[in-house]
């Protein structure tokens, strides 16, 4: 282990480093960590149903933190100077798409933890039922996390970007405006299923999306 | 609204990136405003207009042609 980290750290860390791979590597970083808990935990499924011996139940987290632990420092090393590069604006803009990517991954990730064996990806994202523990903790990290980062964010995005929210805003609203009570009268003639707000809400959510992209990079 | 940007940039043999940076916003920003599909706030038009060391109506021509209606 101390020979790989020697000779990561022997490398150039002042080289400039592109935006990208400042980026990219946290995502790789993370995907590996969670590639490590799932193969520990795949492995200890096998384990049981072929009547053998599962590893400890604390191997899988511990082998994903210590891999994490140990790629995060040799990114942050190799990094440093890229980062110290940017703007204090751009620096807030990273470290706000970083926030929001934590708090998605660690409600994503408890979600995939809450459901029982054998529950199948519809299930497990839309009709499932939940444990009262993961929908209390999920709202509140959705409600304070969003709360945060749109704090974060709308002081860290240039004029461009803001203007491109603005609308995207404006159209995700009229998609909940235009269907919502549309859809209300038609189920109250039984003539439409009954409304479904969170139908409304990722409607809403993907015509802001489209809009947003399409102004910031078009 | 159109602009003199793309010129003055290439007279500096600056990227789009490098032109962002100095003024400490996105490249896709540059891109938009060079290429007419964004008018800058007035605060990014004064700070073109402080880095190219000219007034901002000789980087931006809104097409008025004098007369006594302004609009």
């Amino acid at each position: 282990m101390m020979d790989i980290w020697e000779a990561t750290m022997s490398r150039d860390d002042t080289k400039p480093r592109s935006l990208a791979a400042l980026i990219a590597w946290p995502i790789v970083i993370a995907l590996i960590a969670a590639g490590l808990l799932g193969g520990f935990a795949g492995h200890n499924q096998a384990a049981l149903d072929s009547g053998g011996t599962p590893l400890p139940a604390w191997a899988g987290p511990l082998a994903a933190v210590a891999f994490a632990i140990f790629a995060l420092a040799i990114y942050a090393r190799r990094y440093r100077s890229t980062w110290q590069g940017l703007s204090p604006r751009k620096q807030r803009y990273w470290l706000t798409l970083g926030f929001c990517a934590v708090i998605g991954g660690i409600v994503g990730g408890w979600l995939v933890a809450d459901q029982p064996t054998g529950r199948g990806l519809s299930e497990t994202l839309a009709s499932g039922s939940l444990s009262p523990g993961f929908a209390v903790g999920a709202s509140l990290l959705w409600i304070a996390g969003l709360a945060i980062g749109m704090v974060l964010y709308h002081r860290s995005i240039d004029d461009h970007e803001e203007r491109a929210w603005l609308w995207a805003c404006v159209a995700g609203w009229y998609a909940f405006i235009f269907p919502a009570p549309a859809w209300w009268v038609l189920h109250r003639a039984a003539l439409a299923p009954p409304v479904d707000i969170m139908t409304l809400f990722a409607f809403s959510l993907i015509v802001n999306a489209i809009v947003w992209l399409w102004l910031k990079f078009r | 609204m159109n602009n003199k940007l793309k010129v003055l940039r290439a007279m500096r043999n600056w990227s789009q990136a490098e032109l962002a940076d100095r003024l400490d916003v996105s490249r896709q920003a540059v891109n938009a405003i060079e290429t007419g599909k964004y008018d800058p706030s007035l605060p990014l038009a004064f700070k073109l207009a402080r880095l190219f060391e000219m007034p901002i109506e000789e980087i931006f021509d809104d097409g008025y042609m004098g007369g006594d209606n302004v609009a």
